[in-house]
């Protein structure tokens, strides 16, 4: 090797880290602001209803100390239960920006805490490029890295719950998610117990952040457990998963809310089972090698049989005690899609919770999706250690983001790094001539990563193996005589295709994923303005200004989050839905009759009432519409009192009009909705009390309220606010006139403004001027 | 000199009786001549420091309130035939009254007017059909006319309430009451309505001019003489179907009962009267919490944030008694404390100290949540005492817990000696000399990496 040719490879180095540098920066950057719509749009505000949570936990961290958060006991949260906090929550999320609070103000910059808050999530999405950067890099090549990194920084499904304002565990989780999973593959390289330690520190994180870290506990176990049945059993994998496994399981154990769950249910016995059968075999190979052929296999046989029974018979026995949990509920819908709706309405009554439809998967990852898969051909073509893994990851993910919604999550920064892999070798080969070229028409990070990429691979030792066996297929394709005209076509369309992308990105989260849910916007069909609906801020601000400090308030579980944390008020249920019959008791005490309900609200101290009624504007999430559910779920606790079928018509239906079922239009709910509903006329043509959302004459209008009075709505008629009247002021029990024994007679007064006399019967009169004889 | 000395500290003494907040009485009459009738009635009243202003009823000039301010605290109506009250009362407003605090006596006749009728029912009682009067053709005054409508009912037909009633009142050979008026009926579903007095088993309410063509709406132990209503917010209300019960001529009247001709000097209507006057009024079975305490065993002060599981606690709440116009501590055994989250976890007598006031002792229960300490002590004849405390229970802090457990010494000593044992094998690893082949020593390094 002479010296110019050094020259020129530390100069390519050079230029390749810049490239890298840059177009990390530039990821970082883009995914930074592309989320930033909310805040532009309206304010920086949190966002929904368990970031409103979050951000309390926080403010409350922040304001009063670790050790206090750990041991905060909420009562003003599920009264009169209450909820142990520190025990019940994870904490990462409020540690990560509790600790950006501290160093910030250590270094002399005060921000508020809220504002941290409201940009984690942007920021964290930088370094989860990076990280899916380091994970491609991994798996594939450093070229696929950087299409990777700059897919996962806009793409829809990600920025979906990590859009400024979305302050949930899922945005700084993804990051941790994608780390561990490089340091793992790190590990399983290299064999080194630095790169597990680190990988099981990463999933210390994850832990403490997302409920979601039991996708990693059980995906790593299922990687080495294919890696032993492929016959790929190696030291490295032994030193890394067992250093892994032990580190990892202490430190998740440390997490309050976690504590022996990892040794104690169903969901994390996977990764024993495989702890001990990668023990097991790296006995035997030890065995092999010291024992003669035949020896070995009777040992192997009756072993490996009494081994079986034991762990068989042991795992049964632990179960049955009860020592080791079965599955809950939500890991039991994950396999059967149609188990929550039966027995767990409240798992199926979230939204985020539903199947998928297949046109989300297009909408969420737009042109990846068709990517992926060819990724995923690549990945299986050449297959390697760490590329069983991102198969296993990416078959897994697929499966779980088609039960449910919300698991579109996990699937997408897997897509990224399998349609980077795609779009990295695509212009694999298409571009190789130009890399010498260099003509700089495209002038774009794809061709130049590209080269990088190259200029990489020599120095990589650890994978070249794969990565020659990939060239030489391709090379005589390519040198088969592909016109530079199909060339550059095909690399126009590439681009086209990937400029649509960033514009559909751009679309989908200026339109879909950013709005904070507590702000609505519409636009007036007639002049096109603007008009902003803040009716959820005018509700909780009037609850804290105009109740008192302990006012306990009854509203859906939905709510509950938000009115802690914008009234600052004791709520019953909120949206941590730890507890199921105090839910029903909520919403039993929501579809019965006023008067049986009022005795629900009694014994339950309940001040004040809150629905979220969307007839006059047609707000479509209201709480008619998510009526059935709080039916179903009160049914659940008491089938004897309520009963849903009391709730649909005769045929079935679902309705609020006239035709509606009579325990509907009689219920609370109903009632707290539609009071005085009936009188309102929305436009001069149309009848009153329309409800727009359900797009129906109310049915029963005329109706007075006993136990509750109006306390606020608000100015569209969103929140609505009652009062639940004291038992003293039902004062004196008055008989009704239709109770009594003796017809009162019509009297009529005779009083008017003028003249205040009264009358009294038979009254005695003084007449002058006369003397009583005697 | 001497005169007026002794009249100050006369008028002094009597002025303790009543509260001088709760001294304002309206009194509502059908003529000035019941002034003069019930001259009685009114001066124990004087005497015990009331302050009444007497108005006819349908005075044009009736006011309740000025200003917002309730300008009396006490109402009395002596006004039976009153049919539309004057000024500024109506019988909403009455029912406003009441529903504000105040107290109300009233007393009707047999031709009881309209707006009376309407008020009963805004308290849940009924005053009977016009003309209709209480006839017990066995159990009636020598004084009576031929109707059999003066009767006599016996003291044991009183409630059993002795701050309604009087203390002495109810014995067995206290005079019988001397009652000519009609009968009120009482809403069965109202558990507010107290039956203060009763009639005799044979007497029954009906028109006495004409013959009984129906059955009568009252008969029996179910004809009410005496109504009476404390509301929610402790407000009282007395329904006397009889303004009679009350004059001056009941209560210095001798009695004889027509059919046994037992003989009374007097009839027992002028003590009762004068006690379910004090009670109306407020100054008799009055009961408030002056001061509650909750603390920790060992400790003056509640806890500032919440109570922890199982903590020992002392809940005390002082209970005073309205006597003779002082409050003094209220002597019972029978007060109850809850500790209540939707359900009661614990329930306990509570027992009087030296100093008057009522203490609790017990251990809170290990489960954490949100409680209220409540008292709810409802008895017939006392104000409702109804106190609640809410207090946070805490779970254990992470510093509470045991720190070393004996179950779980087997695991100490492994963590123990597994860290000897680490130490003491770096030592033998460190030091131990071998002619090591290249192979293990390879194999050496990978462990250590």
């Amino acid at each position: 090797m002479n010296r110019s040719s050094r020259i020129l490879n530390s100069k390519v180095a050079g230029y390749s880290s810049l490239i890298t540098f840059a177009v990390l920066l530039i990821a970082w950057i883009a995914g930074f602001s592309s989320r930033l719509f909310a805040v532009i749009r309206f304010e920086s505000i949190i966002h929904e209803f368990d970031p409103w949570f979050n951000y309390r936990a926080t403010a409350y961290m922040v304001q009063h100390g670790w050790y206090k958060f750990l041991n905060w006991f909420d009562e003003r949260a599920w009264y009169p239960l209450g909820r142990i906090v520190g025990g019940t929550v994870y904490p990462g999320l409020m540690i990560t920006s509790g600790s950006i609070h501290y160093i910030l103000h250590v270094l002399n910059i005060p921000v508020h805490i809220r504002d941290i808050c409201v940009f984690l999530a942007p920021v964290f999405s930088g370094l989860t490029s990076i990280s899916t950067y380091l994970l491609t890099k991994e798996l594939w090549s450093p070229g696929a890295g950087l299409f990777a990194a700059s897919f996962i920084a806009i793409v829809p499904g990600y920025i979906s719950r990590s859009v400024a304002g979305s302050y949930d565990n899922e945005g700084i989780a993804i990051f941790a998610l994608q780390f561990t999973y490089f340091l793992w593959v790190r590990s399983v390289k290299t064999g080194s117990v630095f790169w597990s330690a680190g990988a099981a520190i990463s999933y210390f994180y994850m832990v403490s952040a997302w409920g979601g870290y039991v996708f990693i506990i059980n995906l790593i176990p299922l990687h080495v457990f294919v890696l032993l049945i492929m016959g790929r059993y190696s030291p490295r994998l032994l030193t890394s998963y067992s250093t892994f496994y032990i580190l990892g399981l202490l430190f998740s154990m440390q997490i309050p809310f976690v504590g022996f769950q990892p040794i104690r249910t169903s969901e994390h016995m996977a990764a024993m089972g495989v702890f001990v059968l990668l023990m097991a075999v790296a006995v035997l190979r030890h065995l092999q090698s010291v024992l003669s052929r035949n020896e070995f296999k009777k040992l192997f046989i009756v072993g490996g049989l009494l081994a079986a029974a034991i762990v068989f018979v042991a795992v049964v026995g632990l179960t049955m005690m009860g020592v080791v949990a079965p599955w809950s509920g939500r890991f039991y819908s994950l396999w059967d899609t149609g188990y929550a709706k039966i027995h767990i309405p409240i798992i199926a009554s979230v939204s985020e919770h539903q199947p998928t439809t297949w046109f989300s998967f297009f909408f969420d990852l737009h042109i990846l999706v068709c990517a992926f898969p060819v990724g995923l051909w690549y990945c299986i073509k050449q297959i390697n250690d760490e590329r069983v893994f991102v198969v296993l990851y990416a078959i897994s993910a697929v499966y779980f983001a088609g039960v449910m919604v919300r698991l579109m999550l996990t699937l997408t920064p897997v897509v990224c790094m399998l349609a980077g892999v795609a779009f990295s070798g695509l212009l694999d080969v298409f571009l190789q001539e130009d890399a010498s070229k260099r003509t700089g028409s495209v002038m774009n990070s794809v061709s130049e990563t590209d080269d990088l990429d190259e200029s990489l691979e020599k120095k990589s030792l650890y994978d070249k193996a794969g990565k020659l066996r990939h060239r030489t297929k391709h090379d005589p394709t390519h040198e088969g005589g592909m016109s530079s005209n199909l060339k550059s076509i095909v690399i126009l369309a590439v681009l086209m295709i990937l400029m649509m992308f960033a514009v559909h990105c751009t679309w989908v989260t200026s339109n879909a994923y950013s709005s904070p849910s507590i702000v609505l916007a519409f636009h007036n069909s007639q002049d096109g303005s603007r008009n902003i609906l803040d009716d959820f801020r005018e509700a909780y601000y009037w609850l804290s200004q105009n109740t008192a400090d302990d006012a306990r308030i009854m509203s859906w579980w939905d709510y509950g989050y938000q009115i802690a944390g914008m009234a600052n008020r004791t709520t019953l249920v909120d949206n941590n839905t730890w507890n199921n019959s105090h839910i029903a008791l909520v919403g039993k005490a929501m579809s019965s009759t006023e008067e049986k309900s009022y005795s629900i609200m009694t014994s339950l101290d309940v001040d004040y009432v809150l629905v979220i009624f969307g007839g006059v504007i047609g707000y479509s999430g209201d709480d008619i519409n998510k009526f059935l559910w709080m039916v179903r779920i009160a049914e659940g606790e008491h089938p004897k009192d309520i009963k849903e079928s009391d709730f649909f018509t005769d045929r079935g239906e679902f309705r609020v009009d006239a035709e509606g079922a009579p325990a509907l239009l009689n219920c609370l709910m109903y009632k707290l909705s539609y009071y005085r509903f009936g009188d309102l006329k929305l436009d001069y043509r149309g009848p009153s009390g329309y409800d727009r959302t359900r797009n129906a004459v109310i049915g029963n209008k005329d109706f007075d309220l006993t136990y509750l009075e109006e306390a606020y709505t608000t100015e569209h008629w969103l929140v609505r606010i009652y009062r639940v009247k004291k038992p003293y002021e039902f004062n004196r029990p008055s008989l009704k006139i239709k109770d009594r024994l003796i017809p009162p007679t019509n009297f009529i007064s005779r009083k008017n403004l003028k003249r205040r006399k009264g009358l009294i019967r038979n009254r005695p009169t003084v007449v002058k001027g006369k003397r009583s004889l005697k | 000199m001497w005169k007026l000395l002794l009249f100050t500290i006369l008028a002094i003494n009597h002025c303790n009786a009543v509260l001088e907040a709760d001294a304002n009485t309206l009194v509502l009459l059908d003529n000035l001549a019941i002034r003069e009738t019930h001259s009685i009635f009114f001066k124990s009243l004087q005497d015990r420091g009331f302050k009444l202003t007497y108005k006819l009823a349908d005075d044009s000039g009736l006011l309740l309130s000025r200003y917002g301010e309730y300008l009396y605290k006490n109402l009395i109506i002596f006004a039976p035939s009153v049919e539309e009250f004057g000024g500024d009362i109506s019988v909403e407003r009455l029912a406003q009254f009441v529903d504000d605090g105040g107290n109300v006596l009233v007393a009707g006749s047999e031709r009881s007017g309209d707006a009376l009728r309407e008020f009963a029912s805004e308290c849940g009682f009924e005053l009977d059909e016009d003309n209709a009067a209480v006839i017990d053709h066995l159990h009636y005054d020598v004084s009576d006319a031929g109707m059999h409508t003066s009767i006599l009912t016996s003291a044991k037909n009183l409630i059993k309430a002795e701050s309604v009633v009087g203390k002495h009142n109810r014995q067995a050979d206290a005079a019988p009451l001397l009652y000519r008026g009609t009968g009120i009926i009482a809403d069965k579903e109202n558990p507010l309505v107290l039956q203060v007095l009763t009639a005799e088993n044979s007497a029954y309410s009906y028109n006495p001019e004409t013959s009984v063509k129906d059955y009568p709406h009252a008969v029996g132990r179910n004809t009410l003489l005496i109504a009476a209503l404390q509301a929610r917010n402790n407000a009282r209300v007395v329904f006397s179907g009889s303004l009679q019960f009350f004059a001056d001529e009941t209560f210095t009247m001798a009695v004889q009962y027509a059919q046994s001709g037992v003989f009374h000097k007097v009839a027992g209507n002028r003590a009762v009267a004068e006690s379910i006057g004090q009670w109306v009024f407020g100054e008799s079975g009055r009961l408030r919490v002056s001061a509650v305490h909750h603390n920790k065993v060992g400790e003056r002060d509640p806890p500032e944030q919440a109570y922890t599981i199982t903590d020992p606690v002392v809940y005390t709440i002082a209970i005073e008694e309205l006597v003779q116009g002082e409050w003094q501590p209220f002597k019972a055994d029978d007060i109850q404390l809850e500790f209540v989250r939707i359900d009661p976890f614990v329930r306990t007598f509570l027992k009087q100290t030296a100093g008057g006031s009522y203490e609790a002792r017990f251990k809170i229960p290990d489960v954490y949540g949100v409680y209220q300490f409540k008292v709810d002590y409802d008895r017939v004849g006392f104000t409702h005492l109804y106190n609640t405390t809410q207090v946070s229970v805490r779970p254990l802090e992470h510093t509470q817990y045991e720190r070393f457990i004996p179950s779980a010494f087997p695991y100490y000593t492994s963590a123990f000696s597994m860290m000897i044992g680490v130490f003491v094998f770096s030592f033998v690893f460190l030091h131990f000399k071998e002619e090591a082949t290249g192979k293990s020593a390879g194999k050496d390094d990978k462990k250590t990496q």
